[in-house]
């Protein structure tokens, strides 16, 4: 948290007023000009303290009146980007685990109202580039048709395939593969 | 170098210009070898024909090591083709500088001796800008020539000169011009960024397309050359765009919501078959050139992505999971039947149809590797081409349906497009760059 004020403040110090708050938690994948979806509102960085990332006028929206309540949301903001459902091989099939992830997904959603998500699909490199981005369109799928039958308004949630393109984890190897073969969440406020 | 930011519409430089050669026949007092064919490359087991090729003599102030550089282009082509067995010249008995041109002057007892039994032989001057090249081919058995050529133009174009007498030895030997001034197009990874270029099959003279600083992949040149399909994420999500190369302005193709990708020019260029996910599921769509949706071609419960045309634009090769893995399934247009093609393997995928017709190639995976392999489009016959050596994949033919660019990881284990024979034989790498290529893409012939 505390190096990330700092960046925070660093940037805010060269200039830059306005600032992407989901490409600040902690497991964004680097930016690339034009590679993230721009997010449907940005949010003015100003203010000190944890919560002073966030105008006053977004906290009203999203309801949150009380520090406390501020402070839990960031909490649980960050846990929600960097708690991913993973797959096996070729498969989009939801696993048992991947269930019981997405239904904290669907608590904080439900918590969380005004909040809206895109959920990107991501595959490992082994695979075709083409195969893995219809492949990664469909885990991105299941966890919205997940999402949604489990009463998520779908008019809160996005998709985006990424396939093979943006992997976290660079290794050729199972274990770097498996944290590749996931869908991933992020906020928008 | 890059542009990260540069807006949507802008013009990017011309990346191809039309190439002006003036090309004049050698005079035809000398007599020419009668028209036969010396390699009858419908045969599996020709003998490659052994051919010597001596540096260009420059005449007056040609310089800049033209003539070298004109023999060079030349050697390699016919190298690249394995047709050739192209004679070390550090074996030649003299430059080959001190013998004249014609076939009255050329010592052909000389080049037997060492072996050949084609000579390729020329001579080239500069004035100012202008460059003028001659290049004959000799059989040094009939000591005849075969065929020779002149050509004209800018200095710059000097390669380009180098390839097409290249398509002439060919044509000349087995009744089927070469394609050695085509190009390929390709994906370069660098600093997590995917940029499109072009190349000569020879792996040089590169032209970056995109400059977007995004995602840029599965690069489809038009039947006729002169624009390039492509996916890219500079927009956000992956949508489809359409570069014409000789003005280098781009256009969106489809936007549509999800998936807008694997581009495929249907033949004859007035639309394409692309995958699409607007309605839920990737399904394989036609489009028009204005990425309105003409039908849909291909769909299943599951996955359809990837097709390539036949080359009469019948018949679809594409990948579908409806199995439960990716298979390749051939659907018939006209009477809407699909069949599956390929039962080896648990994925198969990236189809490519030969421009002749009688292959489709495809990379299938085992044990988390992929292996190029060609299959007959009835799948009456299947060959492996690549065997243990790193992952290949997105295998591309050349318009003569002789060689497949590909993307290999063999060497190194950084992925790099290599190049071919249809027999698995005469695997050359093309690109020597920094970061990492794939999904090559070849050209059709060029128009000239």
């Amino acid at each position: 948290m505390q190096d990330m004020l700092k960046r925070l403040l660093a940037v805010a110090a060269l200039g830059l007023l306005v600032l992407s708050f989901s490409a600040c938690t902690k497991k964004a994948v680097p930016v690339q000009g034009g590679m993230t979806p721009a997010p449907p509102m940005q949010t003015a960085v100003q203010g000190s303290g944890a919560t002073g990332r966030i105008d006053e006028a977004t906290w009203q929206r999203l309801g949150l009146q009380t520090e406390p309540e501020r402070l839990e949301f960031l909490q649980a903001m960050e846990k929600f980007e960097n708690e991913d459902v993973y797959f096996e091989f070729d498969s989009y099939v939801l696993l048992e685990e991947a269930r019981m992830v997405l239904d904290r997904k669907v608590e904080f959603l439900r918590r969380y109202p005004k909040v809206q998500v895109t959920i990107e699909g991501h595959c490992d490199e082994r695979g075709t580039s083409e195969y893995n981005l219809a492949l990664g369109e469909r885990r991105a799928n299941s966890a919205w048709q997940y999402l949604v039958d489990s009463g998520i308004d779908p008019s809160r949630l996005s998709m985006i395939s990424y396939g093979e393109e943006r992997p976290v984890a660079a290794g050729h190897d199972e274990a770097s593969w498996a944290k590749n073969r996931r869908a991933h969440f992020v906020i928008h406020f | 170098m890059m542009m990260p930011f540069q807006s949507e519409r802008s013009v990017v430089r011309p990346l191809l210009l039309a190439i002006a050669l003036l090309v004049a026949a050698v005079s035809a007092r000398e007599a020419t070898a009668a028209q036969r064919v010396y390699i009858d490359i419908t045969q599996p087991h020709f003998v490659q024909l052994p051919i010597a090729v001596t540096d260009l003599r420059e005449e007056g102030p040609a310089g800049e090591g033209l003539g070298r550089l004109l023999a060079s282009v030349v050697s390699n082509d016919l190298d690249l083709s394995g047709l050739f067995r192209v004679l070390d010249p550090r074996g030649f008995l003299g430059s080959g500088q001190d013998e004249g041109l014609t076939a009255a002057e050329i010592r052909f007892d000389r080049w037997r001796q060492v072996g050949a039994e084609f000579l390729v032989r020329g001579k080239c001057s500069r004035e100012g800008s202008r460059l003028r090249v001659e290049y004959r081919l000799y059989d040094v058995v009939a000591q005849r020539l075969v065929v020779g050529k002149i050509y004209e133009g800018r200095v710059e174009d000097a390669r380009v000169m180098a390839h097409r007498f290249a398509n002439e030895i060919l044509a000349a030997l087995t009744g089927e011009p070469g394609i050695f001034d085509t190009q390929i197009a390709f994906v370069q990874a660098k600093d997590g960024v995917k940029e499109i270029f072009l190349m000569d099959i020879d792996g040089e003279n590169l032209k970056q397309v995109t400059r977007d600083g995004s995602t840029a992949l599965s690069p489809a040149w038009s039947p006729d050359a002169r624009h390039l399909a492509y996916v890219s994420y500079f927009e956000g999500a992956p949508k489809l765009y359409v570069v014409d190369l000789f003005t280098g302005q781009r256009r969106n193709l489809c936007g549509y919501p999800g998936l807008n990708i694997s581009p495929a020019w249907r033949p004859g260029g007035d639309g394409l078959a692309v995958t699409l996910s607007k309605d839920g599921n990737p399904d394989i769509y036609l489009v028009d050139l204005n990425g309105q949706v003409v039908r849909k071609l291909a769909s299943s419960w599951a996955i359809d992505v990837s097709p390539s045309w036949s080359p009469d634009g019948k018949r679809l090769a594409y990948v579908s999971g409806e199995t439960g893995n990716p298979q390749i399934y051939v659907l018939d247009l006209a009477t809407g039947r699909k069949e599956r093609l390929t039962y080896h393997g648990k994925y198969n995928t990236a189809p490519s149809w030969s421009p002749k017709g009688d292959w489709i190639a495809y990379s299938g995976m085992d044990k988390g590797l992929n292996n190029i392999y060609i299959i007959r489009p009835d799948g009456s016959e299947i060959r492996q081409l690549t065997h243990n050596e790193g992952d290949n994949e997105a295998p591309s033919w050349s318009p003569d349906g002789r060689m497949i660019a590909f993307t290999s990881t063999r060497q190194g284990g950084r992925a790099a497009v290599w190049v071919m024979l249809l027999n698995g034989e005469g695997v050359k790498r093309l690109t020597r760059l920094p970061g990492e290529q794939s999904l090559p893409d070849w050209s059709p012939r060029l128009p000239r």
